[in-house]
């Protein structure tokens, strides 16, 4: 627990934390902003629907979530991925196991913190992003006679759950990737790189790629994520329950390989 | 077979490779409890491999490791709770203090009391300075903040590599005393550096590694004496005079000039027991030596066991290095 705790406060002072939380809050308020003038100005009905669609509760509450669970999961692959990589490249890692620490523990403690942070810098944004919502649809003259709809209300705790685990996932899997280069920048570089490429896939071949972890991630929550860049469009998605097991699977399989190359590597520098 | 009662750590036949490279090749050491060890060795001969294994960094592909008297091994980490190791560059977070520092260091591996944070802080005189980030910090004050790092578990065995780097001269003093003082205690340090004059101060019993391998090992007064040289020092316009003296006591080729910045020596070749032998015959020849010293210096007999040349300068003639130059003044 003191090792969690020591993680936890390491990561409050960090830099990259702060660039997360304003990258992720500063990106859905834009969005939001977008959709506020879309649904106003636009002289493409379409896209003015979509807009209001955004703007219009309890609709919002889901819509908001996929949003920031979208563009939140790149964002948690890089942070994973900072945060893994720079125990390797400033030698903390290896000044921990001279000290008799376990090696996986030690990884897994730090991804534990990792999530937990990240469920925290998620629910701040979320509730930026409703806030700009009930403001959005305020100023777009839409009626917020939905927001205490008790359906939509008494579906946030499992919708939240569901993006808890696909952003722990998508940590997991920038954990795994820079444990495994050893550094924080390849591990960025991979991550970024494996999230468009999934997403280009998915245009061929979405059969495949909705078994993919950003594809799987996206398919968390039941609705179609504008912001889910790696997500297989709305074609070839898994249904939320599969996407649990699937998301599942790739976080446990993030872990055990980031445990295990830990355990097995030869640390120098 | 390397006997291990008394002894703080021993390794017995250690063997690592890295691919076609031999980092270590059989290494046997033992280092007795209670006293600064020095372990040396060029550029490559396997020091920091050792320190890498001796910390669990890395595993040997062949050999054992016992610490503290306790065979050390994958599964042993435990061990390490009483160990402090400094290896190669200090590690921390640039944007964390350096109290911020040994704090999260003392979160991984074993329970700290809080106040030991800042009494080893204290220790290595970075008080003031406790509270500014790492980032800020000099070579010499992360330095210090990792010999901190290294003394937070109150550790019976302390594993240090290359100490004294970007230390100033008041840093290297303080560190010395402190290495010594922990040794008076009973602990046991074991120092790898390159600095020989600062080990020859420091050290009680000195191992030499040399292509994996130890070359020689024993306490630093007895492997000097054993060096079977006699150092002289006169004033420079009696060198020849003296040389020609020496040469006559010692024999024609036992007779050297070693050309140091602090001034010429001339190192004989001689049983170091018989040195007065050697003031007789300056005498005799009417020159007074304003210093004669037994032995030979750590710096010689680590080229010596090694078969390092000096890299630097060693082209320039006589007195154009520190090493020994064969040529005497005539």
């Amino acid at each position: 627990m003191r090792l969690f705790r020591s993680n936890l406060r390491k990561l409050v002072r960090r830099p990259a934390t702060f660039v997360t939380f304003l990258l992720l809050a500063g990106l859905v308020l834009l969005i939001m902003v977008a959709v506020t003038a879309a649904s106003r100005q636009s002289t493409d009905t379409q896209s003015e629907i979509a807009s209001q669609l955004f703007l219009t509760f309890p609709g919002a509450w889901s819509l908001v979530l996929s949003v920031v669970l979208g563009i939140g999961g790149l964002l948690a692959l890089v942070y994973g991925a900072a945060i893994a990589g720079s125990e390797w490249g400033w030698g903390t890692l290896k000044a921990a196991v001279a000290r008799g620490e376990s090696r996986s523990r030690y990884t897994l403690t730090g991804y534990a913190a990792v999530v937990v942070m990240l469920w925290a810098v998620l629910l701040v944004t979320y509730a930026i992003g409703i806030v700009a919502a009930v403001a959005g649809a305020s100023i777009a003259g839409i009626s917020l006679s939905g927001i205490w709809d008790q359906a939509a209300l008494r579906q946030l705790p499992d919708l939240f759950a569901r993006a808890a685990l696909g952003v722990a996932m998508e940590a997991a899997l920038g954990f795994a990737i820079a444990t495994v280069a050893r550094s924080q920048l390849a591990g960025i570089g991979a991550g970024i790189g494996i999230y468009f490429a999934e997403g280009i896939a998915g245009i061929f071949v979405p059969g495949i790629i909705k078994w993919f972890p950003f594809a799987a991630a996206s398919a968390l929550i039941n609705d179609a994520s504008p912001g889910g860049g790696g997500a297989a469009g709305t074609t070839g998605r898994l249904d939320p329950g599969t996407a649990v097991f699937a998301t599942l699977a790739w976080l446990i399989g993030a872990l055990v390989v980031s445990a295990l190359w830990t355990e097995r590597a030869e640390i120098g520098g | 077979m390397i006997e291990s009662s008394g002894a703080a750590l021993v390794t017995r036949g250690l063997a690592k490779r890295y691919g076609k490279r031999v980092a270590l090749d059989g290494l046997d050491l033992r280092v007795p409890a209670g006293v600064v060890y020095g372990f040396l060795g060029p550029n490559g001969a396997g020091k920091t491999t050792t320190m890498r294994i001796l910390t669990g960094l890395v595993h040997a592909d062949a050999g054992s490791v016992e610490l503290l008297g306790k065979p050390f091994g994958r599964r042993d980490r435990r061990r390490l709770f009483d160990v402090g190791a400094l290896i190669e560059s200090p590690s921390f977070y640039p944007f964390l203090s350096g109290r911020e520092n040994l704090r999260a260091l003392a979160a991984a591996g074993a329970p700290v009391p809080a106040t030991r944070v800042d009494e080893v802080l204290a220790l290595v005189n970075l008080r003031e300075r406790a509270s500014d980030k790492v980032s800020g910090y000099s070579l010499g004050m992360k330095q210090r903040l990792g010999i901190a790092a290294a003394l937070l578990g109150d550790p019976k065995l302390l594993l240090l590599d290359e100490p004294a780097n970007g230390l100033d001269p008041a840093g290297i003093v303080g560190m010395r005393d402190t290495l010594r003082a922990l040794a008076a205690e009973g602990r046991t340090v074991l120092v790898s550096s390159h600095i020989l004059s600062e080990v020859e101060q420091l050290a009680d019993v000195v191992g030499i590694v040399a292509h994996g391998r130890l070359v020689r090992e024993g306490p630093v007064e007895r492997l000097l004496r054993e060096g079977g040289t006699v150092r002289v020092r006169v004033a420079p316009e009696e060198i020849a005079a003296a040389a020609a003296a020496l040469e006559r006591a010692a024999g024609p080729d036992d007779v050297s000039v070693d050309s140091t910045p602090g001034g010429d020596w001339l190192v004989v070749r001689f049983d170091p027991s018989h040195a007065a032998e050697l003031n007789r015959a300056l005498v005799a020849a009417g020159v007074y030596a304003s210093r004669i010293e037994a032995g030979a210096t750590l710096e010689s007999l680590f080229l010596e066991v090694t078969g390092s040349t000096p890299d630097v300068g060693a082209g320039g003639g006589a007195g154009g290095g520190d090493g020994a130059s064969p040529a005497v003044p005539s």
